[in-house]
């Protein structure tokens, strides 16, 4: 009740904005709030792929909750469909100017409005999609206790993990890439993949401690939550060695066509913000996991998910934002925009902790998951 | 009458099956009075170490404590070396730059992170240059490397494990076998001579290896993988070039233009150039200063005594003058000038590299060098 309150009051701020501040910073803040949902959902989406592919066993006690967060997927996919409404504001690419360039024509063919809005309706279905594949077989294997779904979750998931890679990389091109159609980044979609992975880690790191704080996760030890801390401390890393190496190389390189995005966020009244990020993201993590026994601790590994989640925002925030061109800013538009679609993405996350078992019982392998050791 | 002590041995070893009724003996033998309780497995058993009671490995921490130095050494060694030592800017990059030496950093911090786990392991904690242990005198260590799991009483200071009691214990635990190892423990069988042997081949392996690469390089300058970035698509000083029509690797300058600052130089031969007159004075500075530039730009060939002897290798081609032979020694700075502007035979012009005060503060160095080295009595204060 308070959080529809509380978002209600969000999306009546959010919309007031749209007229008070105008639709360029309308649309930013959608769009990052829009990609930090799919980040999340789409994580998630990821671990649960990864168990099927590598027929892992120590995760099917947490994969139910890996599967609910991934429905995060559904809100996203409808707000990335929404967020069409930006392109002629923020694109620069669908201005008639565009063509004039030589470089935004000879890029045309990827960067029009029909096939745009086709690859985020394709995008948009195929994650919907996986998520009800791997969660609609999961829920029906508790009543039935089929083995035959694991199969079917089985060969599923290397088209999965395909269709992941080029969706995920076809979202950081299009939505944060062609923001400022003339940069690119070989990387960038192994950049924002980094972030999606560590914070649908995240997110289902919060939501297993959640439930098992509420004794709705009975037999999930230290060692479930080791790996979960470890793979959160790999992927710290892993973020942080893609953000560097990007940067390095365009640093080192210093062409103008590459070295204007960096400019724009790493200078002035940027340089705070990536600093801070950098500290967020990579030093306190690093630290607060790197002993062996601290990513066994539920506290510490709770605060370290929160850290992570609020940190990829941010992230987002630094790719998304420098290009309204008035520096970083976080004030009443900013903020109804993170009530709104945090009170959403929680309101949903409720709906969603109430989808079948808390574990997937009918699973063949959960006795093993359970009685997994490290 | 005393008493008949006891029997006593240094270790007493049960053999079981399954990891599982090891772990299971081991937690309860954990901390017994008869000695020390010690497992052997054919594989790393999980949660052993806990049945055991065994403390924390050290390694951990010698690890990160190793890793944050490495860093730590990486950046100050490289920041030294860029931005104190010998400052250059490349790719209009501040010397200073960090960015710059991150990659460097983090390989040395895993280099010296790794190294530490293994020999750590190896010489700390797994003691290596000893490379015998009593149990390796067993019958049973041939199962144990093979399919048993064993757990052993042994001998703490000296004073042996009391045989019947301990058999005892272990064969209540569940234990399928038992060996008893006599006291005094077992000693190697000549572990010096083994380990003399072992450090000179690892002393003659390495003197072999470093003269075979020596050699290779000195032989094979430009081995394929290492041509020294010889080949490479460019435009060399006075070769021709198919890149421009004229079939002219060097561009002539644009007719009529005079570089800034530049004076003609008329003079055509070394002759001619004899009545040159050094402008500089003798000062400490000129000659601190002919040093720098002649280790800069002439050090590589004439060597550091301007004797001839090369640091090029032979790839280079060209034997550089010994700058102290008699002919030069007297002939007049003018000479030498000239050298330096046009250059003789392999010897390319250094007209645009030295200034002209640089050329003569050179010569100045020169002399000094040719006359140190044919030094009179006179000489001495
Ligand atoms: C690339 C190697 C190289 C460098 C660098 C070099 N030289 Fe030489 N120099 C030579 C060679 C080779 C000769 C012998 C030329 C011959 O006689 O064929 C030579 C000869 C000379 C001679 C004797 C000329 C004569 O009349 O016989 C002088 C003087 C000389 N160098 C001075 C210098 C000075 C001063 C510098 C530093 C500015 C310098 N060289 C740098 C290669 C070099």
């Amino acid at each position: 009740m308070r959080i529809a309150a509380l978002g209600a009051l969000g999306a009546v701020g959010a919309a007031l904005s749209y007229f008070a501040a105008g639709p360029a910073r309308f649309w930013v803040n959608w769009i990052v709030w829009m990609l930090f949902l799919a980040s999340v959902g789409l994580g998630a989406l990821f671990l649960v792929g990864l168990e099927h592919l590598f027929i892992a066993r120590w995760s099917v006690p947490l994969r139910r909750t890996a599967e609910r967060v991934s429905g995060l997927v559904v809100p996203a996919g409808v707000a990335a469909v929404a967020a069409l409404g930006s392109l002629r504001v923020l694109y620069p690419w669908t201005r008639p100017e565009a063509a004039a360039k030589a470089v935004l024509a000879a890029k045309s063919a990827w960067l029009n409005v029909p096939f745009f809005c086709a690859r985020t309706l394709l995008c948009a279905g195929i994650w919907a999609f996986s998520y009800r594949f791997f969660l609609g077989g999961s829920l029906s294997q508790d009543a039935s206790k089929d083995p035959a779904m694991n199969l079917r979750a089985r060969r599923f998931a290397p088209v999965f993990m395909s269709l992941f890679a080029v969706t995920v990389t076809i979202t950081a091109f299009d939505w944060i890439s062609s923001l400022q159609p003339e940069w690119y980044s070989d990387i960038f979609g192994v950049y924002l993949f980094a972030g999606v992975f560590l914070s649908g880690l995240a997110g289902t790191a919060a939501a297993v401690l959640h439930l098992s704080g509420r004794g709705r996760l009975p037999g999930v030890r230290g060692d479930h939550l080791y790996n979960l801390g470890a793979l959160i401390f790999a992927f710290t890393v892993f973020w942080s060695y893609i953000a560097f190496a990007q940067y390095m190389l365009i640093w080192y390189g210093n062409l103008p066509e590459e070295i204007v995005w960096y400019k724009s966020r790493v200078e002035g009244r940027w340089l705070p913000v990536i600093l801070f990020l950098a500290l967020l993201r990579f030093a306190v993590p690093f630290a607060a996991l790197a002993a062996r026994d601290a990513k066994k601790d539920g506290r510490r590994l709770l605060w370290v998910a929160w850290l992570v989640l609020f940190s990829h925002w941010l992230d987002l925030y630094w790719l998304v934002y420098p290009e309204l061109g008035i520096g970083p800013r976080f004030s009443w538009p900013e903020f109804s925009f993170a009530l709104m679609f945090v009170c959403a993405g929680l309101a949903w996350m409720r709906r969603q902790l109430t989808l079948g078992e808390d574990m997937p019982t009918g699973d063949p392998f959960l006795k093993e998951g359970l009685e997994f050791r490290l | 009458m005393t008493e008949p002590s006891a029997a006593r041995a240094w270790a007493v070893i049960g053999l079981f099956e399954r990891p599982e009724d090891l772990l299971r003996a081991a937690a309860r033998l954990r901390g017994s009075p008869l000695g020390r309780v010690q497992a052997y497995t054919p594989y790393p058993v999980h949660h052993l170490d806990e049945a055991l009671g065994l403390r924390r490995s050290p390694l951990g921490g010698m690890v990160f404590v190793m890793g944050v130095l490495g860093a730590l050494t990486a950046f100050a060694f490289q920041y030294w070396m860029s931005a104190v030592d010998y400052p250059i800017v490349t790719g209009g990059k501040s010397p200073r730059s960090w960015q710059a030496f991150v990659p460097i950093t983090f390989e040395v911090m895993v280099l010296f992170a790794t190294l530490t786990a293994g020999l750590g392991m190896l010489f700390l904690l797994n003691r290596l240059p000893d490379i015998f242990h009593p149990m390796l005198a067993s019958r049973a260590m041939e199962k144990i490397t093979r399919d048993r799991f064993a757990l052993a009483l042994e001998s703490s200071g000296g004073q042996g494990v009391d045989v019947d009691a301990a058999k005892k214990v272990i064969l209540e635990l569940g234990a399928q076998e038992v060996e008893v190892l006599p006291l005094p423990a077992p000693a190697p069988a000549a572990p010096l001579n083994f380990l003399l042997g072992l450090g000179g081949a690892l002393v003659a392996a390495c003197v072999l290896a470093g003269y075979s690469t020596y050699w290779v390089i000195k032989l094979y300058p430009e081995l394929p993988p290492m041509s020294h970035m010889e080949r490479q698509p460019r435009l060399n000083a006075q070769s021709p070039s198919g890149f421009f029509k004229d079939g002219r690797g060097m561009r002539p300058a644009p007719v009529g233009s005079v570089a800034r600052g530049h004076r003609p130089y008329l003079i055509k031969t070394p002759e001619e150039a004899a009545r040159l007159v050094n402008p500089l004075p003798r000062t400490t500075e000129t000659m601190e200063k002919g040093r720098v530039l002649y280790a800069v730009y002439c050090r590589v060939c004439h060597g550091f005594l301007g004797d001839g002897r090369t640091t090029l290798t032979s790839a280079y081609g060209a034997k550089p003058a010994d700058l102290r032979i008699k002919r030069l020694a007297l002939a007049p700075d003018g000479t030498i000038y000239h050298a330096i502007m046009v250059g003789k035979n392999a010897m390319p012009s250094y007209a645009y590299e030295l200034k002209e005060d640089e050329r003569w503060a050179v010569i100045h160095y020169l002399r000094a060098l040719q006359r140190a080295q044919d030094a009179r009595e006179s000489d001495i204060p």
